[in-house]
């Protein structure tokens, strides 16, 4: 099919769907985009009441590490469930017109990122307030978030198509969540867990992108390179497999919606 | 002339499972069952195409194929077999609707819109008074679309369409539904298109709207070509069918 639209302005639509997609997820709350803030600093509360004040562990800076580690699953799991149900809940514009069916997983994706950004940038807030200091390898950070962003956009692609089709996805997927939460080391400390399960709990790329980042910004040195290199090789093959499947079914799921 | 639509040998099937499995289990539990569904031949093998600035309407009963035409040339599905060649840009208009959003308002949905049928933001706000006054709707722009009564969402999603400007207008029934001064706007519109050389697919019942306005007509049964050619000749056939 030739060119059906006048021009090739996809970035703009792209960043009007962003928009959208970001002021209708709070819309009709009256405290509207602060939730995207206020979510994941409640939760952190509740943990950090329960770990640090009544269990008493003892951890340098454990505020911080339960935080960061906090706003980055936060973002993994409400992304994904946003890429996920981009389908079913877009489904009357997409049943009506053309566009790149990509832009509009993307466009969720992308409006989950930019409460990631506001997270991180309260946290940094938090981070100097608590009397840590600015340092070059924050500058390295940024290259996580986007790793994490990919990940969240590889899954939703994938799972986005899918779940036109089985309905069970999303349950699974929040089962899945779910369990993620507590086999990562997001709560607790990597070194309570013993030595011989790390290899395991690396398989998940969220680990690695989880403890890269305290490492670079909490510990101020740089995270294990070859850990990066196999999160960032998984997470490639996670989004060309999750484009691949999308190009191919993604006309045909239109087809029942 | 190059036509600006062309359709060779189109064919779309659907697959219409007996009974719907939407969850994993149902669809394990039927691997070693025989797979149970009809094809439905929703067009069959349909060649025709659509010169630059002509009037062009499709007639049909119901269950036809009129629909998922439009939405096979508007990029919506995609042929099952043969090739369409759409040499503009498209603005489609099927199911009554644009793909609004109920939850913003009048304002933000005119400006997803334009954007998402290939406008810029600045191209879409030049033509916003514009739409806005087509469609009548300058005291409800603010207020969301859920609020709207069917006459006003339809109204404002058919001046989108007609307004943002481009090449070819694919309409489905849409001007059954406005009020008779509404519709006369169309009319007098569809005269200005013919000027500037648009081109409009019209899929309607109202054979009286497709003699006054088409040049050419499709009339096609079960998804077949039963006939295509000068309105009138057309149209008679149909009548009599």
């Amino acid at each position: 099919m030739s060119k059906i639209r006048r021009s090739n302005n996809y970035f703009e639509l792209l960043w009007v769907l962003a928009k959208t997609d970001f002021k209708l997820r709070y819309q009709g709350s009256v405290l509207g985009y602060l939730w995207s803030l206020l979510k994941p600093f409640l939760m952190f509360v509740v943990l950090y009441v329960v770990f640090s004040v009544f269990m008493r562990w003892e951890i340098a800076h454990y505020q911080l590490y339960l935080l960061l580690g906090i706003i980055i699953w936060n973002f993994f799991a409400e992304g994904t469930m946003a890429g996920l149900n981009t389908f079913l809940t877009k489904s009357e514009v997409m049943k009506k017109i053309y566009f790149p069916r990509i832009l509009i997983v993307l466009a969720s994706t992308i409006s989950a990122f930019i409460s990631l950004l506001l997270n991180v940038l309260v946290f940094l807030l938090i981070y100097l307030f608590s009397g840590m200091d600015l340092h070059a390898w924050m500058l390295f950070f940024p290259v996580y978030l986007i790793l994490i962003y990919l990940f969240v956009v590889g899954i939703s692609l994938f799972l986005s198509v899918l779940q036109v089709k089985y309905r069970d996805v999303e349950q699974i997927w929040e089962v899945l969540l779910q369990a993620g939460f507590f086999i990562t080391p997001i709560i607790y400390p990597l070194m309570m867990v013993p030595e011989k399960y790390w290899f395991y709990l690396f398989l998940n790329p969220v680990t690695g992108i989880i403890q890269y980042s305290r490492k670079l910004i909490i510990e101020q040195s740089l995270p294990s390179l070859s850990g990066t290199l196999y999160v960032f090789l998984f997470i490639v093959f996670v989004v060309v497999f999750g484009y691949w499947v999308f190009n191919k079914l993604s006309y045909k799921v239109i087809e029942e919606l | 002339m190059m036509p600006i639509i062309e359709v060779q040998n189109l064919s779309k099937n659907f697959r219409i499972p007996k009974d719907k499995k939407y969850s994993i289990k149902a669809n394990i539990a039927d691997i070693f069952r025989r797979k149970d569904y009809e094809i439905l031949e929703a067009v069959n093998d349909l060649s025709f195409s659509v010169d630059k600035g002509e009037f062009f309407g499709i007639v049909g009963k119901n269950g036809s194929g009129k629909s998922t035409l439009l939405k096979i040339l508007a990029n919506i599905y995609k042929p099952t077999e043969g090739n369409v060649n759409v040499n503009g840009s498209i603005a489609p208009f099927v199911e009554l609707g644009v793909g609004f959003h109920p939850d913003l308002t009048g304002r933000e949905n005119t400006f997803l819109n334009g954007t998402i049928l290939g406008l810029s933001r600045k191209e879409v706000a030049e033509k916003y008074s514009e739409i806005v006054k087509f469609a009548e709707l300058e005291r409800f722009m603010d207020q969301k679309i859920r609020n709207y009564s069917s006459g006003m969402w339809v109204r404002l999603a058919f001046s989108i369409a007609m307004l943002v400007g481009t090449d070819i207008l694919l309409l489905d029934e849409v001007l059954s539904v406005g009020d008779k001064d509404f519709q006369e706007k169309c009319f007098d519109k569809f005269k200005e298109f013919k000027e500037e050389e648009r081109t409009v697919l019209l899929v309607t019942h109202h054979l009286g709207q497709v003699r006054k306005f088409c040049d050419k007509v499709l009339f096609l049964d079960r998804g077949k070509l039963a006939a295509v050619g000068e309105t009138n000749e057309i149209l008679d056939k149909y009548i009599n069918f």
